[in-house]
């Protein structure tokens, strides 16, 4: 990290063992995490909290609460300016896969990035980091 | 006469003599003879009954025997006819034959001229008497190849699976109802060039065969979705149909709704991938704090080394329970077909449940008061599906209860129903949540429930025995005040409900 400030990350998740997990893994790399445990939590704690990133789970209400939050984030005057990353184990299960790799998924997935789970720690971190970097350069 | 039996013969004459001798003459060759002395008699006589041979005068005073010879062909056309005349003239015999007479006899004659004239005209009667046997027999088989016919239409036209037969030029030539449903044809011609009217799939299946001199035994099939989003599903297959020299003759197309088939095939899917992702998610929460431990990089305090234990344990629990109440699930499916139903008493089964919880029930200091109506009708069900149902509601009422609430039971007959209420004080429901209640792993997620354990599986599990009994259930609750479920399962089966519909008729 190269500013002092800690960056804020905002963790949406309502598997409260991952949230906790997650928010573990993320300290220890340096990061001070807010967390909240359904879309609507999440979203009064992005307004409120006006978090760095948000990393958010797909599945969590509804099976595409992930993407409507992170729309919502995305369609925010302040949330433009942010890294939103969806959590998905969906891609395993459904054997559906999808990504946000290419020009017509971002067009309809509003979302920077999607990680699948289980999260590897490293792997999310340098995300982040790449996102916070190209945002300062 | 080697025949069998006597050749009848009728003799018209009105000469005494003549009847008398002929008819003693041909007695003794073996024929029946019967004999008339007038015209009138022998037209009477030789309608009444089929002769094989009549003998007739051309000469009588009350009628001419050409007349008499004219009405009983009428009668009976195979009768061979024999024209006796005195006065035989090359004319008499040609108007004779004319109107049908075999052949005639000249007179007098000769014992030996009657019995090579007789016998001729027997020939003719008996290849008469065969054409005529050949002739009804190959009308009856007509009739009964039309019969035939008819019924394998009737046969065709009543399966449900479609049938479609189209000759070498792909024209339709057989085809029922079901077909034409299926395939959403309004009606087609016989002979109709079909092929680049049917589903792709459908006309491929047909073009494998038709570009074949030979007919090949064997048969292709393909799954096709005619109507999409699986309201229309149906498998074709065809097989060829041969000539008699083994050349094809034309294809067969058979089509089977499949759509229910497939239905239940996708809601078995979408379960299994709803299971898979339950059972992964207890499985990933203890693997990642695992993780957590064996991670040298982090450090973790006692309190949250103890308290990661603690959640990947009650993880686990929940997972165990899960995989319990799955297999419960599968076994209940089963079960339809081997049910124990016997009377039961639901007091006596309630009661037991309660005490298996006592322990719950004291730590969380909970009331429960249990009222039942008088003179319950006893139920006729399964006392381990009952029992299991209960088993779920109340554990609910407790796990989601307030530290020193109440739980109220109360059973009583309603109509041909016993409802059993449960009540409980416990953090209710939103509005929202309600609706999905039932559903397999629905369970309502805030800060109140985060810390119960819970499979998704309990109340669908109660829904489904419910159903199993054509009972009913219904669900009140405001949140954080309580919730209440009543329900209904009837007490009226089998022989009352016949008795109640005999009671409405009179």
């Amino acid at each position: 990290m190269q500013s002092d400030v800690k960056k804020k990350i905002l963790l949406v998740d309502d598997d409260v063992d991952l949230l906790e997990q997650n928010k573990v893994l993320l300290e220890s790399r340096g990061y001070q995490v807010i967390t909240a445990e359904n879309s609507q939590q999440g979203w009064e704690l992005f307004e409120s909290g006006k978090p760095d990133a948000a990393i958010i789970d797909l599945i969590m209400e509804e099976h595409d609460s992930g993407f409507v939050l992170s729309y919502k984030i995305k369609k925010d005057n302040y949330g433009k300016t942010i890294p939103v990353i969806v959590l998905t184990s969906a891609a395993y299960f459904t054997g559906f896969k999808f990504s946000a790799s290419t020009g017509e998924e971002k067009e309809w997935i509003k979302c920077d990035e999607i990680i699948n789970k289980p999260v590897v720690a490293d792997e999310l971190v340098k995300k982040l980091e790449s996102y916070f970097a190209s945002k300062e350069s | 006469m080697e025949n069998s039996h006597s050749p009848k013969i009728l003799i018209i004459d009105d000469e005494k003599g003549l009847r008398i001798g002929t008819k003693r003459l041909l007695e003794g060759e073996g024929y029946y003879v019967e004999t008339a002395e007038n015209g009138y008699d022998g037209i009477s006589l030789g309608t009444k009954t089929e002769f094989d041979l009549a003998i007739i005068d051309l000469k009588m005073p009350d009628i001419d025997g050409l007349q008499v010879m004219k009405e009983i062909l009428k009668a009976f056309p195979d009768t061979v006819c024999l024209i006796a005349t005195g006065y035989a003239s090359y004319e008499t015999a040609v108007e004779a034959i004319k109107f049908g007479a075999f052949s005639y006899i000249p007179k007098p004659f000769t014992p030996e001229e009657l019995f090579q004239k007789l016998s001729q005209g027997y020939s003719r009667r008996e290849l008469i008497i065969e054409k005529r046997k050949w002739k009804e027999e190959r009308e009856e088989r007509l009739l009964e190849v039309a019969f035939e016919k008819s019924r394998l239409n009737t046969i065709i036209n009543s399966i449900s699976d479609g049938l479609l037969v189209v000759n070498k030029n792909g024209e339709a030539v057989l085809f029922n109802p079901s077909a034409l449903k299926y395939l959403g044809f309004e009606q087609i011609k016989i002979e109709e060039y079909v092929i680049d009217k049917l589903p792709p799939q459908i006309a491929g299946l047909i073009n494998k065969f038709l570009p074949l001199e030979k007919c090949e035994q064997k048969s292709f099939s393909s799954q096709v979705e005619l109507k999409p989003n699986r309201e229309l599903f149906v498998e074709a297959t065809s097989s060829p149909v041969a000539n008699p020299d083994g050349t094809l003759a034309g294809v067969v197309v058979v089509i089977k709704d499949i759509t229910e088939l497939k239905k239940i095939e996708f809601l078995k899917s979408q379960f299994v991938s709803m299971v898979s992702h339950e059972l992964k998610a207890p499985v990933a929460a203890v693997y990642g704090y695992l993780k957590l431990f064996s991670d040298s990089s982090i450090h973790l305090s006692e309190e949250q080394k103890l308290n990661y234990l603690n959640r990947s344990q009650i993880r686990l629990d929940g997972l165990l329970k899960m995989v319990n109440d799955l297999l419960d699930i599968s076994r209940m499916e089963l079960k339809t077909v081997s049910r124990e139903i016997s009377e039961q008493d639901l007091t006596v089964i309630i009661k037991p449940i309660i005490e298996l919880f006592q322990m719950e029930i004291s730590k969380k200091n909970l009331i429960v008061n249990v009222t039942v109506s008088e003179k319950l009708p006893h139920l006729h069900v399964d006392q381990d599906e009952i029992s299991r149902l209960f088993t779920n509601l109340i554990s609910n009422a407790i796990k989601y209860n307030k530290t020193g609430g109440s739980i109220n039971i109360n059973i009583t007959q309603s109509g041909n129903y016993i409802v059993t209420e449960i009540k409980d004080t416990g953090i209710g429901l939103k509005p929202a949540e309600k609706n999905k209640l039932f559903q397999e792993f629905f369970r309502a997620k805030n800060e109140k429930t985060k810390d119960i354990s819970g499979t998704g599986l309990g109340l669908s599990i109660v829904k489904r025995i419910i159903d199993s009994y054509s009972g009913k259930v219904e669900v009140e609750s405001e949140f954080n005040t309580g919730t209440s479920f009543k329900v209904f399962l009837p007490f009226r089966n089998g022989n009352n409900n016949t008795e109640q519909k005999a009671d409405k008729l009179t």
